[in-house]
């Protein structure tokens, strides 16, 4: 996207559509897409596939299903609405939600950001550790191991707050120009891994069929998974891919990108992020991964820096360093903005830099790294809700004879219906993920209706009495 | 000038991964690959860096 002219945009249509006049081409989301989606988080997400032992089949297939459902929700749910509509996600959430509940929901924001960016800081302190040769911490750690290691993510994630805080713009503009060159590095890691694979088996190419033999029976074994884990199946494979961006389509954070498509069509744009960084990144940082158990089943620490260090030297190093800070960067400076939401006369510089303490003291605690896949999918369900009920709110109520943006007609500033729809669902996938056995991974979907039914049924209840100057 | 710029650009990223394909064909050694990906890298950010930087504003976001 024309970043200036978006910046500019953004800060111009934060209350109000965006006129035709600032609409951008399908070009700028394929570029953004592919950018946004190949990030630090990319280099542990791959390996613990393999560390949850899943098959080739599984993760092929369910990754190109998975990504391609993700993508499917992007055209259909999301950008329907943000290219009818045209407004930020927060303005519309005001105008159904009011004020008061669109505060705590930024408040939920931040703080998954902010784990979020822990993690980003995590993998970033890893390549220190190449450098540093300190104990960092293993698969199944949940706290720091080492003062090395909480060293590392200190400094690390010190830099990265304080540069966030003093400028985010150059970082950003600094990861745009990163962004080709680390998406090629990705691919260069699955290329040199790959061929480590044929080297160390003896494996004799001559074929595709050659290539499917060898990623069945050596790079993707399937078979049990790594003490500690959830074992992966196709489902968790396709589930997972689906939804670990479920905040921004299903949950339609994105209605503040797609309120400037020209058309709905263009949310197939997303498939460049999905494609790149959610299939061919994954599956060459998985075979790194899975490579250092070939040579040592016993090593099954999942840490990026020594991995892309084994595979591209310094470049690989490099690359797990810029892709952790660039993307830690805007992760805080947005954590940074929810949280200030609740404060708004608060320094903006002090808040990021708070908010990147908190991500640096989350980035030691290897547990968040380490159970990734399920932190990804809990950040997805947590927003979920939210996005049950801007669909609803926007498609499906005024049929059941109720009102659109109620708050905004009412003059409420925390529509309960909303709220409970929200809170309902969670404890309800609170109650399904530990009572009845069902994964994290599963809950969403059916969390998703369960949100849509409790919003139209309890905003029968509580929308009774609207502002009367507002009733057409 | 930019043109020019540009162009070097997209030979330093052809630079950075074909040296891959080269040792994933068994034509190349890894440690030959990663100096190769190492100068590259220099001048894939000497030169996008050049033209790139006025282009762009606000950047990325975080994904998972």
């Amino acid at each position: 996207m024309d970043t200036e002219q978006q910046s500019q945009t953004k800060s111009e249509f934060e209350r109000e559509p965006v006129p035709k006049s600032a609409l951008l081409g399908f070009k700028s989301f394929i570029g953004m897409y592919a950018g946004e989606h190949c990030a630090g988080t990319e280099l542990m997400l791959g390996p613990l596939f393999v560390a949850a032992g899943v098959s080739a089949f599984d993760l092929i297939i369910g990754l190109l299903l998975g990504n391609a459902l993700a993508v499917l929700s992007w055209m259909f749910m999301c950008a329907p609405i943000a290219t009818r509509s045209r407004l930020t996600l927060y303005y519309q959430l005001e105008k159904i939600c009011g004020r008061k509940l669109v505060i705590l929901y930024n408040l939920a924001n931040g703080v998954m950001f902010c784990f979020l960016a822990g993690a980003m800081v995590t993998v970033s302190a890893t390549a220190l550790g190449v450098w540093f040769r300190f104990k960092m911490p293993g698969l199944n750690d949940l706290y720091p191991n080492s003062v090395g290691w909480v060293v590392a993510v200190a400094v690390a994630g010190g830099l990265i707050a304080i540069v966030a805080a003093y400028g985010y713009q150059t970082v950003a503009k600094f990861a745009n120009i990163a962004a080709p060159w680390m998406v090629l590095v990705f691919l260069v890691f699955g290329f040199v891994g790959l061929r480590q694979f044929i080297e160390a088996t003896g494996t004799e190419i001559g074929s595709l069929s050659d290539v499917w033999h060898l990623a069945k029976t050596q790079i993707w074994k399937g078979g049990p998974p790594q003490e500690g884990q959830v074992k992966f199946t196709f489902w968790h494979v396709t589930f997972f891919a689906w939804f670990c961006n479920m905040a921004m389509h299903i949950g339609m954070s994105d209605l503040s990108v797609f309120r400037f498509a020209r058309k709905s069509w263009y949310g197939v744009a997303s498939g460049a992020g999905m494609y790149v960084g959610h299939f061919m990144a994954w599956i060459s940082a998985s075979i790194l991964y899975a490579y250092q158990l070939h040579l040592n089943p016993a090593d099954t620490d999942v840490l990026p820096g020594p991995l892309a260090y084994r595979a591209a030297g310094l470049v690989g190093l490099l690359c797990v360093i810029i892709a952790g800070w660039t993307t830690a960067n805007p992760t805080i400076y947005r954590a940074g903005l929810a949280f200030q939401a609740l404060s708004p006369k608060s320094s903006r510089f002090k808040v990021t830099l708070i908010t990147g303490a908190i991500a640096t003291i989350a980035g030691m605690f290897p547990a968040i790294a380490m159970k990734l896949l399920g932190f990804v999918a809990l950040y997805g369900l947590v927003l979920m809700p939210m996005g049950a009920v801007i669909f609803v709110d926007f498609w499906l109520i005024r049929k059941f004879g109720m009102q659109s943006y109620y708050a905004e007609l009412s003059g409420k500033t925390f529509n309960w219906a909303a709220g409970l729809a929200w809170f309902v669902t969670l404890a309800i996938a609170w109650v399904l993920v530990k009572f009845a056995g069902v994964q994290i991974f599963f809950v969403s979907l059916p969390g998703w209706f369960v949100a849509a039914i409790l919003y139209i049924v309890l905003s029968k209840f509580y929308q009774k009495k609207l502002r009367p100057d507002a009733v057409q | 000038m930019r043109s020019i710029l540009q162009i070097i650009s997209l030979l330093s990223l052809i630079a950075l991964t074909l040296p891959s394909v080269l040792f994933l064909a068994g034509r190349l050694e890894l440690d030959m690959v990663k100096w190769i990906m190492i100068l590259a890298t220099i001048v894939w950010f000497v030169t996008a860096s050049l033209w790139m930087w006025k282009d762009n504003g606000e950047g990325q976001q975080e994904t998972g």
